[in-house]
């Protein structure tokens, strides 16, 4: 016990201090690097976007009803993965892309996101990108800032006018068409021979996490932590065969769930982008309210000064309740596509990162039933 | 010849019994600590429901206004007859005036007609949260937790709420040192509430306001209505039983 706080301790003095965090400037106009040519086999990897974190507390003008914001911040990371994934897909540069409730052992390329800021002016993102054999190709802080000029008047729209989602423009695609961009520039950076090896290295993780008895001796770790091949398989051994059949269905499965995102994604954003505008238009509204000098109110005892700053305290509380009625709207209208997410899978119970996890568990029974392999426990 | 035994035996039965009754009974020690839930005597009191104002019971600002001037009339009247002397003082301003630079009497007054003109609230109330709606003006929001709550707070005023024992409190403070309070308080029957509004600035004698209401029975709500975004607020009729 005491060399435990002696190790706690020295590792309190002698912890690195944080380097400065670096100042964000708005994502300047960019232009998605499309593929005009077919990207070659090897280059075109599985890419799994997971479904992102969020490091926002919610808007705490009130203590009450804080957490009708920890709800559309919650929404929003599963909508906002989904944007990264039409980007990706829309660049013509990677294979398969799909949005995943959590990370997945046979994708050859993971996107992680968390969103740090999201007030409806201004998105901030914080992305990862991992590789199969554990090597990041990307840690990296974006941020963008929206105007009311990003909010056309279509986007207000009414029964008689629908939400177009075709000719709509997300106001901060500048982000991801800079993620897709940077994706690029990292993978092109890799040669053939290692983006091979990427795809070697998944197929031999999922094996690993189908089986680790079976295939625990393919993989090991270099001195830099990450993955590279220790003993290869026969192409033609059975063991593998069995994987690659059981690596279809998995693809299947989330092939599946990806298109329940999808589903999710069209129901939400009409109601998403109408929020953003609000949001928008509420931080404006305060950033106007907040530029007042009690100084104007000349004698400020009068039975008129009185009134006025009354009322400017009563508006800006109105003002913030129907803001909030507003979430309330926001979470009601995208509560029936949630529910119906999570209720997709038939057979599956539970939330979506439920199901998915119960999936996997049966692939892996499956495969011990097939291949006459004992469960561990 | 005693006999001995049976006698024994009978006495010991009878201090068996005797000590079983006089030994106090073998509970769990957390089942006795646990508060007893009395529902004839909720944590908090309910004010949910829809509340008129009774113009009978409530205080007329002018009246309470003329009053309260009365008072410091005649208290400035004792204190010139127990001077010597003529003090030199203005009677009119120190009348209504505050001793610490804030606003008058007069003004107070005003504002707390101004801010008591609803006649009508409605309050809902949760186990987690009570919420007074007042007409044309912002709800009052409160938890039922124990504790200063802050409700609201922006750089036009701070409000914090909280209860003082079966009293729910709301304290609004504006800039320049201008306080309002709230004092909701429930009759014993429920049938009553009582509103005291207090306005007071730069720390100086408040103006209170009395607000009696009377508790009514608002018109069955004929639809089922949710908010949502895009639509607005979205309503379905209530199936008649």
């Amino acid at each position: 016990m005491l060399s435990v706080v002696v190790l706690l301790l020295a590792g309190c003095a002698q912890a690195p201090k944080r380097p400065p965090r670096e100042v964000l400037t708005p994502t300047p106009p960019v232009a998605l690097e499309t593929a005009t040519n077919e990207v070659p086999a090897y280059a075109q990897m599985e890419v799994g976007v997971v479904v992102f974190d969020s490091a926002v507390q919610g808007r705490l003008s009130e203590e009450l009803g804080e957490w009708l914001y920890t709800e559309i911040t919650r929404k929003e990371t599963q909508y906002l993965p989904y944007l990264v994934r039409n980007t990706l897909v829309e660049s013509n540069q990677w294979g398969p892309v799909r949005v995943l409730p959590e990370s997945d052992p046979s994708m050859d390329l993971l996107v992680f996101g968390t969103v740090l800021r999201s007030d409806g002016e201004v998105l901030e993102l914080e992305m990862k990108a991992i590789d199969s054999t554990g090597t990041e190709w990307l840690n990296k802080r974006y941020m963008e800032v929206a105007s009311t000029d990003d909010y056309p008047d279509t986007t207000r729209f009414t029964p008689g006018r629908r939400f177009d989602a075709n000719n709509f423009v997300d106001p901060m695609q500048d982000i991801y068409d800079q993620i897709a961009n940077d994706l690029v520039v990292v993978r092109d950076s890799l040669s053939a021979q290692r983006l091979q090896e990427i795809h070697q290295i998944a197929e031999l993780v999922y094996a690993n996490d189908l089986a680790p008895e079976s295939f625990a001796d393919t993989l090991g770790r270099d001195a830099g932590g990450t993955l590279i091949i220790t003993g290869q398989l026969a192409a033609n051994d059975p063991m593998l065969g069995r994987v690659e059949e059981i690596r279809r269905r998995h693809y299947l499965f989330i092939d599946t769930v990806d298109e329940y995102y999808r589903a999710l994604f069209d129901e939400m954003q009409p109601a998403y982008v109408l929020w953003r505008r609000y949001a928008l238009e509420q931080v404006e509204t305060e950033s106007r309210l907040r530029v007042f000098n009690a100084d104007d109110y000349a004698d400020s005892n009068s039975y008129l000064s009185l009134i006025q700053r009354y009322d400017r305290y009563k508006w800006s509380k109105i003002y913030e309740q129907e803001f909030t009625e507003l979430a309330s709207g926001f979470n009601n209208e995208i509560a029936p596509a949630i529910l119906e997410l999570n209720q997709q899978v038939h057979g599956l119970s539970g939330t979506m990162d439920s199901q998915y996890r119960q999936w996997r568990g049966i692939l892996r029974e499956m495969f011990r039933l097939e291949t006459g392999l004992q469960s561990p426990n | 010849m005693i006999a001995f035994p049976c006698q024994l035996r009978g006495w010991r039965l009878l201090l068996g019994a005797l000590l079983l009754l006089w030994l106090p009974p073998v509970t769990a020690q957390t089942t006795d600590s646990l508060p007893k839930l009395n529902l004839d005597q909720p944590l908090r009191p309910d004010f949910t429901g829809s509340w008129e104002k009774d113009f009978t019971r409530s205080d007329s600002w002018d009246t309470e206004l003329d009053r309260l001037i009365r008072i410091r009339q005649e208290a400035y009247d004792r204190m010139r007859r127990g001077n010597a002397g003529d003090i030199g003082l203005n009677q009119g301003p120190a009348l209504i005036g505050s001793s610490r630079g804030g606003a008058n009497l007069v003004d107070l007054a005003r504002l707390a007609e101004y801010i008591t003109r609803q006649t009508t609230m409605t309050i809902a109330q949760t186990r987690f949260e009570v919420r007074i709606e007042r007409e044309g003006d912002a709800a009052l929001i409160c938890g039922i937790e124990d504790g200063v709550i802050t409700s609201f707070s922006s750089e036009h005023g701070t409000e914090i709420c909280g209860w003082d024992r079966q009293q729910l409190i709301f304290q609004v403070r504006l800039p320049d040192e201008l306080l309002i309070t709230y004092r909701f308080t429930l009759s014993s029957d429920r049938q009553s509430l009582n509103l005291l509004v207090s306005v007071s600035s730069h720390g100086g004698d408040p103006f209170n306001l009395r607000q009696a209401y009377t508790r009514y029975t608002a018109p069955a709500d004929e639809f089922n209505c949710t908010q949502t975004l895009s639509r607005g607020r979205v309503c379905s009729q209530v199936s008649p039983l």
